[in-house]
C-alpha cells in the first residue's frame, strides 16, 4: 500500500468517527455526512500541512467546507440546501462549538464527566454530588479541579480556544 | 500552611463549575486575592462555563445519552465499505500533489488523544513487515498500559507504542536494552493530559538483539518493562 494510502486510512480511522459526529450535528443531513467527511480528509491530505494538531486542523477544514457549501447552496437556490443549517457564520460557529464541547465532554474520563454533570449541569452542591456519586467530598473537589484542567486541555487540542 | 493552601488551590474546580459551600467559596475568594498561581489558572479556564453552557441544558449526548437519544448519533458507517472509496479518490488525485509521508500522520498522532480509535501500529507498518507485539508489564506501584509492536526494518527495529494511563506530565523515555545489558534511548515524549499517547521509536538493534524494553519517567523510574 503506498504511504499516502496508509496515512489517509490512519487518519480516516482515527478521526472519521469524530468528524462524522461533528458534521452530522452541524448539518443534520445524513446523506451528505460521509461525503463531507471524506472531502475534509482529502483536502487535508492534498494540503499536507505541517501541523502539530491534526485534529484541530481537520475540524477547521470541516468548518470551512460546511460554510462554503452553505454559501454555494444559498447562491443556487434550486439546489437542495443543507437541512437545518444555521443562517450565518456566527450561528454556524456556535453550532460547531456546541458539538465540539460535547465531543470534549465525551473525552473526559468518566469520573470527571460525572462531576461536571452533577456540579455544572445539575447544579448540585459538592456535598450533594458526594452523596450522589458515593465519593468523599475531598475527592469531588479534586476531581472538579482536574476535570476543569483536562477539559481546557482537550478543547485547546481541538482548536476551541475561547 | 502549605497543606492548607494546597487544599485551597483545588477549590478552583468547584469555584468554576459551581457547588462550593459558602465557607469554601469565601475561603477560595480570599485565597484568590493573593495567590498568583490560581489567578493565572483561573485566567486560562475562565471561558469554560460559557462553553459548557453551549452544550446545555444537559451537556449533550455523552453526559445524558437518554436526553438526546438517536438524534445525537451520527449515521453509522462501515469503514470497510467507505475506506476504499476514499482511497480511490486519493489515487485519482495523487499526481497533483507532493507525497505525504506516513511520518506526518504518525507524528501527529503521537500528540493526539483517543487511543481507542487509533490503529496506528497496524496501519503505519505495511502488513508484510514482520511484526511482534508485546505488552509491557507495569512496574510495582504503576498502572500504565503499554503495547509495543516491534517491526523489523532494513535499518533495525521500529517500535510502535500505544500507551494508556500514563503520567499526565513530565518527560517519558523508551529505553532499549540489548543482550549485553547496554541501554539506549529509542524515543522520548511528554505526558499528555489524558494519559494517552501513541508514538513510534527506532533502534538500530534487530528484534532478536533486543533483550528488554523499558519506559521510564523523568526521574529515571521504570514505569513498565517488556522482555522480548
Ligand atoms: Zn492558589
Amino acid at each position: 500500500m503506498p504511504l499516502d494510502d496508509e496515512a489517509v486510512a490512519a487518519i480516516y480511522r482515527e478521526h472519521g468517527p469524530m468528524l462524522r459526529r461533528v458534521v452530522w450535528r452541524a448539518t443534520s443531513d445524513a446523506n451528505r455526512v460521509e461525503d463531507i467527511v471524506q472531502e475534509v480528509i482529502l483536502r487535508v491530505w492534498r494540503q499536507a500541512p505541517e501541523v502539530d494538531n491534526l485534529r484541530a486542523y481537520l475540524i477547521t477544514t470541516a468548518r470551512h467546507l460546511i460554510v462554503d457549501q452553505h454559501r454555494a447552496s444559498t447562491r443556487r437556490p434550486q439546489q437542495t440546501a443543507l437541512v437545518d443549517l444555521p443562517v450565518d457564520d456566527a450561528d454556524l460557529d456556535r453550532a460547531l462549538d456546541q458539538v465540539l464541547v460535547e465531543e470534549a465532554l465525551g473525552r473526559l474520563q468518566p469520573a470527571h464527566r460525572d462531576v461536571v454533570r452533577c456540579l455544572y449541569y445539575e447544579r448540585l452542591s459538592i456535598a450533594e454530588t458526594s452523596t450522589r456519586l458515593g465519593t468523599p467530598e475531598g475527592t469531588v473537589k479534586s476531581r472538579a479541579y482536574y476535570a476543569v484542567r483536562h477539559l481546557r486541555a482537550i478543547l485547546d487540542e481541538m482548536g476551541v480556544t475561547r | 500552611m502549605t497543606d492548607e493552601s494546597d487544599g485551597l488551590h483545588v477549590l478552583l474546580g468547584g469555584y468554576l463549575l459551581g457547588g462550593l459551600s459558602d465557607a469554601d467559596h469565601s475561603a477560595f475568594t480570599e485565597h484568590l486575592r493573593t495567590c498568583a498561581a490560581c489567578q493565572a489558572e483561573l485566567g486560562q479556564v475562565s471561558g469554560l462555563p460559557r462553553l459548557l453552557a453551549l452544550a446545555g441544558p444537559a451537556g449533550g449526548p455523552h453526559l445524558s445519552p437518554d436526553a438526546e437519544g438517536d438524534a445525537a448519533a451520527a449515521p453509522s458507517v462501515s469503514d470497510d465499505e467507505e475506506l476504499p472509496r476514499l482511497l480511490s479518490a486519493v489515487a485519482r488525485r495523487r499526481q497533483t500533489r507532493r507525497r505525504w509521508f506516513t511520518a506526518v500522520a504518525a507524528a501527529a498522532a503521537a500528540v493526539l488523544f483517543g487511543a481507542g480509535l487509533w490503529l496506528g501500529p497496524r496501519l503505519t507498518a505495511p502488513p508484510e513487515l514482520p511484526t511482534t507485539h508485546v505488552v509491557a508489564a507495569p512496574a510495582p506501584g504503576s498502572s500504565v498500559r503499554v503495547d509495543v509492536a516491534l517491526v523489523t526494518r532494513g535499518w533495525g527495529t521500529q517500535l510502535d507504542l500505544d500507551c494508556e494511563d500514563m503520567p499526565t506530565s513530565g518527560q517519558l523515555t523508551l529505553y532499549v536494552i540489548d543482550r549485553k545489558g547496554g541501554s539506549t534511548a529509542a524515543a522520548s515524549w511528554r505526558g499528555t493530559p489524558t494519559g494517552y499517547s501513541q508514538l513510534t521509536g527506532a533502534t538500530a538493534l534487530r528484534p532478536n538483539e533486543i533483550q528488554r524494553l523499558e519506559i521510564r519517567d523523568g526521574k529515571g523510574q521504570v514505569l513498565a518493562s517488556a522482555t522480548t
